[in-house]
C-alpha cells in the first residue's frame, strides 16, 4: 500500500518536474543567451545559424557602448537616482510608517486616508500632470525633478507600519524614561530592530529605481541626465542600431540587479510578497 | 556697576520700564515653547514623523490626479503658456478617437492573455513548489530571476531572441519545420509575443506569493483532508485553493490594474506597432503627451478614463471578493 503510493508520486512526480524545468529553462536560457552575446562580435551575432556559445570572446562590444552612448553618465546617473531616491525613501517612509504604527493623535484616520488614496492612483495616471508639477518647479532635467516625486510610497510605508506594530511597547517606554527625545527613540531604538525590513525596503528602492524606465523618459530626457535604463532604451529605439552595443549595455544593466539578488535574495521575495507589487 | 544695578532693581524701575515689552516676550517664547515642546511629546511628534511623506503625497500624487481631472477639460501645450477651457471636447474627442478606442482595444486583449495566466497558471505552479526542498528552492530562485531584470534588458533580449532572420529561438523553430515566423511584425501574432514577454517579466512575482500564501496554509487541514483518503489533487481543490483565496483575489485585482497599465514592455519591444496593433492605452497617452504634439489636456482625459476603467473594475472585484467572505 505504502509502496504503492509512493510509486504513485513518483510517476506523477516525472512529468511535473519534467514542465518545472521546461519553465526553469525559460528563464535561464534567454538570459543565458544575453549574458554571452554581450561577448561575440558583431559579425557572429548577425550570423545564420545563430550561435549559442561564443566562437570567441571580445569586449569590443562594451568599447562600442561607450563610443555610442555616455554610458559613464548614464551609470552615474543611474548610481544617483537609485541611490539618493532609496535613502531618502527609506528614512521619509519609515518615520511616516512609524507614526502611523505607534502614535495616537488627531487627525490620523484622515492623514491614513490621504497616504492609502496614493496607493490606489496608478503612476500611469497621473504621469502627464506630474510632469507638468515638476516642469513649473523648475526641476525638469535635474536629479531634484528625477528623485524627489518618488521617494514617498505609500507601499513602503504600510510596509515599514506592519513592521513597527509588532515590536513591544516596553521598548519606548524604557527609552522615553531614559530622556531620549521622540525622534532618538525612533532614530536609536526602534528603527535598529526592525532592520530586516529596512534592508527589504532599500532592496526594492534601488531595484525600482534602477529599473525604472516610464518617470527618468518623461523627466531626464536631457542626454547629460538620462540614466541607464532610458538611455539605453532610446539607443536601442534608433534605427541603426548596434546589436552588440546594446547587449553590452543591457547587460551592465543586469549585473548589479543580479549582484543585488544574489546577496539579498530573501529580502526580495519576503518584500514583494509583503509590500504587494508593482507593475 | 553691581551696586547700581541693584539700585535700579530696587528702586522698581526695571519692572516699571520694561514690563510692558517683558510681558509680551514672555508670553510669546512660552506659547513657541509649548509648541516646540508640543512638536517635541509622544503625541505631537507624529505631525513631524509623517510631514514629510505628507507632503510629498499631496504635491506629487494627489495633487497630479486633481490636476489629471481639472486638465481634462482644457487644452494645454507643453510649455504650458496658455490653457484654454473647452468643457467636455476632450471627452468627446476620445471617444471618437480611433486610435484610442483602439488602444483600449489591444489593452483588454493584454488583460485577457495576461490575467489567467497569473492568475491560475502561477497558483499551480505555486503548488508544485511551495515545499520548501531544496530542489524547489532552486526552481523558485529561477523564476524569480526575471523580476529584477529592468524591461530595457529584457526587451533587448527577447527582440533579438525572436528576431526574424537572427534570432536564435526562431532558428530553432525553423530547424523543426516551423518557418521563419515574424514574431514583432504580425499583426494577429505580435501582441501575444508582447503578452508573453510581459509575463514572462513578472510571472515569478505572482508564483512567489501563491508560494508564500501556500506555506501558511494550516497544515492540520491537509492531515483532515489525508484521513479522509483525499489525493494531492483532492487536497488541492479542497484545502489549498479555498485556504488561499484572499491571495487569489489579491494577484487578480494588482494583475488587472497592472495589466490595464502595460507599457514598458510595448515600448522595449514594438513602440505599439505593426500597425497599431500592440499600442495600448498608455503607449498612446505617452506619445500623445511627450512626443508627437504634447497635447497635454488631451493626455489627461485619456489617462482619466483609464483610471475610471480601473476603478471600476477594482471596485467589482471588490465587491465580488467581499460577498464571498
Amino acid at each position: 500500500m505504502i509502496r504503492s503510493k509512493s510509486i504513485k508520486k513518483t510517476i506523477l512526480g516525472i512529468p511535473v518536474f519534467i514542465v518545472l524545468t521546461i519553465l526553469a529553462l525559460m528563464v535561464i536560457v534567454p538570459l543565458l543567451w544575453l549574458i554571452l552575446s554581450a561577448f561575440k562580435n558583431e559579425k557572429e551575432i548577425l550570423s545564420y545559424p545563430p550561435t549559442f556559445i561564443p566562437k570567441g570572446l571580445t569586449l569590443t562590444n562594451f568599447a562600442a557602448t561607450a563610443k555610442r552612448i555616455k554610458i559613464i553618465t548614464y551609470i552615474k546617473n543611474s548610481v544617483i537616482y537609485a541611490g539618493v531616491t532609496t535613502f531618502l525613501a527609506v528614512i521619509v517612509n519609515s518615520m511616516a510608517g512609524y507614526a502611523y504604527a505607534r502614535k495616537k493623535f488627531k487627525g490620523k484616520g484622515a492623514f491614513f486616508l490621504i497616504t492609502l488614496a496614493t496607493m490606489m492612483v496608478p503612476f500611469q495616471v497621473i504621469m502627464v500632470p506630474l510632469f507638468l508639477v515638476v516642469y513649473k518647479l523648475g526641476m525638469y532635467n535635474n536629479y531634484l525633478g528625477l528623485i524627489i516625486p518618488r521617494i514617498a510610497v505609500a507601499g513602503s510605508i504600510f510596509m515599514m507600519r506592519a513592521a513597527f506594530a509588532n515590536l513591544p511597547v516596553e521598548l519606548e517606554d524604557a527609552a522615553r524614561i531614559d530622556g531620549l527625545s521622540e525622534f532618538g527613540i525612533f532614530w536609536r531604538i526602534m528603527l535598529p530592530q526592525v532592520k530586516s525590513s529596512v534592508i527589504c525596503l532599500t532592496i526594492l528602492s534601488i531595484n525600482g529605481s534602477w529599473n525604472d524606465l516610464l518617470w527618468p523618459m518623461i523627466v531626464a530626457s536631457d542626454t547629460h541626465m538620462r540614466t541607464l535604463a532610458n538611455g539605453l532604451a532610446l539607443f536601442v529605439g534608433q534605427n541603426s542600431i548596434q546589436y552588440g552595443a546594446s547587449f553590452a549595455g543591457a547587460l551592465i544593466s543586469l549585473l548589479p540587479m543580479l549582484v543585488l539578488y544574489i546577496l539579498g535574495q530573501k529580502y526580495f521575495v519576503e518584500g514583494m510578497a509583503s509590500s504587494g507589487l508593482k507593475s | 556697576m553691581s551696586n547700581f544695578a541693584q539700585e535700579f532693581v530696587d528702586a522698581g524701575w526695571e519692572q516699571k520700564c520694561s514690563q510692558p515689552l517683558r510681558k509680551d516676550d514672555q508670553m510669546n517664547k512660552k506659547s513657541i515653547g509649548k509648541l516646540f515642546g508640543y512638536f517635541q511629546s509622544a503625541e505631537g511628534s507624529a505631525y513631524i514623523f509623517l510631514l514629510p511623506s505628507i507632503i510629498l503625497l499631496l504635491m506629487f500624487n494627489i495633487i497630479p490626479l486633481l490636476m489629471a481631472f481639472g486638465l481634462s477639460f482644457f487644452d494645454v501645450p507643453m510649455t504650458l503658456d496658455s490653457a484654454k477651457f473647452i468643457g467636455i471636447e476632450n471627452f468627446r474627442d476620445a471617444f471618437s478617437d480611433s486610435r484610442f478606442i483602439n488602444s483600449l482595444k489591444v489593452t483588454a486583449i493584454f488583460t485577457a492573455i495576461e490575467v489567467p495566466v497569473q492568475v491560475f497558471g502561477a497558483m499551480i505552479v505555486a503548488a508544485f513548489i511551495a515545499k520548501n526542498d531544496l530542489k524547489n528552492k532552486f526552481f523558485r530562485a529561477i523564476y524569480f530571476l526575471p523580476v529584477i531584470c529592468s524591461a530595457t534588458a529584457i526587451g533587448i533580449m527577447w527582440k533579438m531572441i525572436l528576431h526574424s532572420n537572427v534570432g536564435f529561438f526562431t532558428y530553432a523553430l525553423s530547424t523543426m519545420g516551423l518557418g521563419r515566423i515574424n514574431f514583432f511584425n504580425d499583426v494577429h501574432l505580435t501582441i501575444f509575443t508582447v503578452a508573453f514577454i510581459s509575463i514572462w517579466r513578472s510571472f515569478g512575482i505572482s508564483a512567489i506569493i501563491y508560494v508564500t500564501a501556500i506555506q501558511n496554509v494550516n497544515s492540520s487541514l491537509y492531515e483532515a483532508a489525508k484521513m479522509d483518503g483525499a489525493g494531492s489533487l483532492m487536497q488541492f481543490l479542497n484545502v489549498t485553493v479555498p485556504s488561499i483565496r484572499p491571495t487569489f483575489w489579491f494577484i487578480l485585482m494588482t494583475r488587472f490594474a497592472g495589466s490595464l497599465q502595460i507599457f514598458d514592455i510595448v515600448f522595449m519591444t514594438t513602440n505599439g506597432g505593426p500597425n497599431y496593433t500592440t499600442e495600448s492605452t498608455v503607449t498612446y497617452v505617452y506619445s500623445r503627451a511627450f512626443s508627437s504634439g504634447s497635447q497635454m489636456g488631451y493626455a489627461s482625459t485619456l489617462s482619466v478614463i483609464l483610471f475610471v476603467v480601473i476603478m471600476i473594475v477594482t471596485v467589482i472585484m471588490n465587491k465580488r471578493m467581499n460577498a464571498e467572505e
